[in-house]
């Protein structure tokens, strides 16, 4: 019965009771936020006295925001570009390879995603102080699209997996060069993958702080990396209205993504 | 024909598209990250001083000791709250369901500086939580819940939560219901079922959630370091200053590569008892 | 000797220790049915791939008029393929799916418009053209799928089990359709299948495959009544074993005696190729529907074990005095006397039974 939700009884309450509880210390503070974003009060004092734009009229005042969110925006496509790349050519390799090792580079791919960044991040720093890339978007961009790579493999090699290869083979068959049955067949019929691959990566990249707060300069500063900078200052509102765009931004990605998708596969 | 001399190219058939990726890898994340854990050895001269300093001073002790604690506390208080929620939702009519789910994930992609702004702002001393119960009359004066170790749990609990909700909700949702309704015919009631049933069913999933939270939890940086305060530093916090501002690699090196030994360790465990990662 | 129009030469393939396909030598005419009929694992699907050139065949060679095609890769070979599973590509309507062989090769958009209607036509789906692979039942795909390997007029078409995911009543549908296509379009079919049923209702010839080899070639009928091995007498049809214990072979005509003393003799004799030591020694193979009831003396005793009435016909199940078991199919009427326990006797005509040593 404990698995059947209408014979649940009074169990069922409370279940429903810790849910609840537990989804309201999950939206509240981000509908918190919001809220203040909009709300007079320097202090941050709860219910605001009165509700104002002028948090975000500071935040456009200021190109220093502008410029991190370009910064951002750029980093993530690159690096979503390169990693979906890379991430193509690697699942091809994983699903259809034949050769020694195969788990071991599968493991390898994957274990960006499982190290703590702080390794990495200060790894990653060591090398580029050397090397002089440190602070530069080619620095940027290589460190991130390590860090989105194994987001980009996982549903590519899913998809993949998913795919009959007969039916590239039908297209070989038919007169189509490998290469060809690839780019017409297999890509658009994978494009579900890819296209997750491409989102997962960017957002991994628009909301990294940690190899970020290592990589930038005073002249290249990504979005989180300036939030990062303000927040050790003060708690000011300004930040809260650069978060709610953060948060509105990753909505939008996100229900842009399930309308796509829904679409796509119908 | 040429069957002897195909079979090495055999052995690495299809691995050429890879190429790229694992140079990327070996370049940008192998290299720096064996040659970090290298330095730790070699600087300021070669041998094991570097972790003789780190586990002999209080000072790093306490670092451990609170990285521990805290990992230990988000990681029993995520499952015993996730664990009821991934039940339920496990078992709730699809479009509830949905809805929950979406909660989570928002949640699970909100900008973490957000969400941790979020818990500045709200445990601060004269924060929405403070004024309320101080209006409820329940406290005389402001409670410190952040720049010490409540801050940190709480904030980081919020964190983890959907990364123990997902998995436990995914595992606990391929169990028959028809196994439990088998358990209450041969005789056992709903704490038995339970306790003999269900828990043992769903330990699998519980286990490895709680494990991948709790070795995120040891290496967390950004929550820790907002919510916590120079006082109360965790591990991730003191080798990023080791190395930013007091240049002392060696020891910072030292202090990534038991973070790294850990977290891989554990991370075997996982992977030998409970099968791979996804 | 003039090379047919299609032929395969000594093929082998080994994966590692593996031997896939051993020597296996087909020569075939222009427009015939040539049906791979064996177990999984036999290798007909080897020789197909091989034929697609989707593997690189160890040893040996493939002609098509004439000349070698093992250097020509898949995508020029000019050969259509029906798959096992479903192979439309997903994000194409059947009529850009049919029109794609076409559309690769660069033909203008009209005379490709032109085609395409006329394969939809020829495998009955006008008026489908719109849809999307996802929308069709299994038999819409496969037919699709047919449509899409004839649209560039391969000399040559193979089909690897392509109604293996149907229905049964679906499938003999499509069978019946397959034959009508092969006769209106000519096209030299190669068909793969494990269904000795599908194998006699489609082809003209059937090469029966074994481990690797080919065991026989040869029109349904000749397989069925001259089968060359013991190996084909199983697999196509339904056959009774009996163990001989005393024989005696001349001149391709047998006398043999079995262990309880009866003697049958002018048995066809075939010399078994698969002969590896192993088998037990010479066997006699009889169809169930060969068998009959016999006067007493006249035949082989037998004790019944169980009757089954299956509608048309029913069969019996025997058991010799050495202990073997047979069985037997008759009309129900033939054998009403007949109950589990009884004792009769049963013959068959000698030329309908072979003797294998």
């Amino acid at each position: 019965m404990l698995l059947t939700y209408h014979r649940l009884g009074g169990l069922g309450i409370a279940l429903w009771a810790i849910t609840i509880g537990v989804c309201l210390f999950l939206l509240v503070p981000i509908i918190f936020i919001a809220a203040l974003s909009f709300g007079s009060s320097r202090w941050l004092a709860f219910p605001p006295p009165a509700w104002t734009l002028r948090w975000y009229q500071e935040l456009a005042a200021d190109p220093r925001w502008l410029e991190a969110a370009l910064t951002s925006a750029k980093v993530g496509l690159l690096s979503a570009a390169l990693a979906v790349l890379l991430g193509l050519m690697a699942s091809f390799a994983l699903v259809r390879g034949r050769f020694r090792g195969r788990n071991f580079l599968k493991a390898l791919f994957l274990t960006p995603m499982v190290l703590p960044v702080i390794v990495f991040a200060v790894a990653i720093y060591a090398l580029f102080l050397r090397v002089g890339l440190n602070g530069t978007l080619v620095g940027f961009v290589l460190a991130h699209t390590v860090l989105a790579f194994p987001f980009a493999v996982i549903p590519i090699v899913n998809s993949l997996e998913g795919f009959d290869k007969s039916i590239e083979d039908a297209a070989v068959l038919c007169g189509a060069s490998p290469l060809q049955a690839k780019l017409k067949i297999t890509l658009p019929a994978i494009r579900i993958g890819l296209f997750s691959a491409a989102v997962f990566a960017f957002l991994i990249s628009w909301d990294e702080v940690v190899v970020a707060i290592f990589m930038a300069s005073p002249d290249l500063q990504t979005l989180p990396v300036r939030i990062w900078g303000a927040l050790r200052q003060d708690l000011t509102p300004v930040i809260a209205a650069a978060s709610t765009i953060l948060v509105a931004f990753t909505l939008l990605v996100m229900a842009a993504v399930a309308l796509l998708r829904r679409r796509i596969s119908r | 024909m040429a069957t002897e001399a195909t079979s090495p190219r055999r052995r690495w058939r299809g691995l050429g598209p890879a190429v790229p990726a694992l140079a990327l890898l070996a370049l940008f994340f192998v290299i720096p990250v064996v040659s970090l854990l290298l330095r730790s050895i070699l600087e300021p001269q070669f041998g094991l001083q570097n972790y003789a300093e780190l586990f002999a001073t209080s000072t790093y002790a306490r670092v451990f000791y609170n990285t521990f604690l805290v990992a230990s506390v988000v990681t029993a208080v995520s499952l015993a709250l996730g664990y009821p929620v991934a039940w339920l939702l496990a078992i709730m009519p699809p479009g509830r369901a949905n809805l929950v789910l979406a909660i989570i994930l928002v949640s699970m992609w909100t900008n973490l500086l957000a969400r941790t702004y979020a818990w500045m702002v709200l445990l601060q001393r004269t924060g929405v939580i403070n004024t309320t119960l101080m209006k409820l009359g329940l406290i005389d004066e402001p409670l410190a819940l952040v720049k010490n170790l409540t801050g940190v749990t709480i904030g980081m609990t919020y964190i983890m939560l959907p990364f123990i909700i997902l998995p436990l909700y995914a595992s606990i949702r391929t169990l028959d219901p028809a196994i439990l309704q088998a358990a209450s015919l041969c005789g056992a009631g709903r704490w038995q079922a339970f306790r003999r049933v269900l828990l043992p069913l769903s330990a699998p999933g519980a286990a490895a959630g709680g494990l991948m939270v709790f070795v995120m939890s040891l290496g967390y940086f950004v929550t820790p370091a907002l919510l916590g305060g120079a006082s109360h530093m965790m591990l991730a916090e003191m080798i990023a200053q080791l190395v930013q501002s007091l240049l002392n690699w060696g020891l910072g090196s030292a202090a990534a590569f038991v973070l790294l030994t850990v977290t891989l360790a554990l991370y075997s465990v996982q992977i030998r008892f409970f099968g791979g990662m996804r | 000797m003039t090379p047919a129009f299609l032929s395969i030469r000594s093929l082998r393939q080994t994966y590692g220790s593996v031997v896939a396909v051993d020597d296996v030598s087909l020569e075939i005419p222009e427009g015939e049915f040539l049906t791979f009929l064996g177990p999984s694992g036999s290798g007909k699907s080897t020789t197909l791939y091989a034929l697609a050139g989707f593997n690189e065949p160890t040893s040996g060679d493939i002609l098509l008029r004439g000349g070698s095609i093992l250097a020509t890769p898949s995508h020029k070979r000019n050969i259509g393929m029906v798959f096992q599973r479903y192979t439309l590509f997903p994000h194409l309507n059947v009529r850009e799916n049919v029109g794609f062989p076409l559309r690769v090769r660069g033909r203008p958009e009209r005379e490709v418009a032109r085609r395409v209607d006329t394969m939809l036509a020829l495998v009955r789906l006008d008026g489908y053209g719109d849809r999307m692979p996802g929308h069709l039942s299994g038999g819409q795909q496969q037919r699709v799928a047919l449509a899409r390997a004839l649209a560039y007029d391969p000399p040559v078409l193979l089909m690897d089990e392509p109604l293996s995911a149907l229905d049964k009543k679906l499938r003999e549908e499509i069978q019946i359709e397959i034959r009508r296509i092969h006769r209106e379009t000519g096209v030299t079919i190669l068909y793969v299948t494990h269904d000795q049923e599908e194998a006699l209702r489609l082809s003209d010839r059937i090469a029966v495959f074994n481990r690797g080899r080919i065991e026989q070639v040869g029109s349904g009928r000749d397989l069925y009544h001259n089968p060359a091995t013991r190996f084909v007498a199983s697999f196509i049809g339904d056959s009774n074993f009996l163990d001989a214990a005393e024989v005696r072979a001349e001149g391709g005509r047998g006398r043999v005696v079995f262990p309880d003393g009866t003697t049958v003799a002018d048995l066809p004799v075939h010399r078994s190729t698969e002969g590896d030591g192993t088998l037990p020694a010479a066997q006699v193979m009889v169809r169930p529907q060969s068998l009959r009831l016999a006067g007493a003396g006249e035949g082989l005793p037998v004790r019944v074990l169980d009757v089954t009435f299956l509608g048309d016909t029913s069969t019996v199940q025997f058991r010799t005095a050495w202990g073997q078991e047979i069985w037997m199919r008759a009309g129900a009427d033939d054998i009403a006397a007949l109950s589990p326990d009884v004792t009769c006797d049963v013959s068959w005509n000698p030329a309908e039974s072979h003797l294998f040593l």
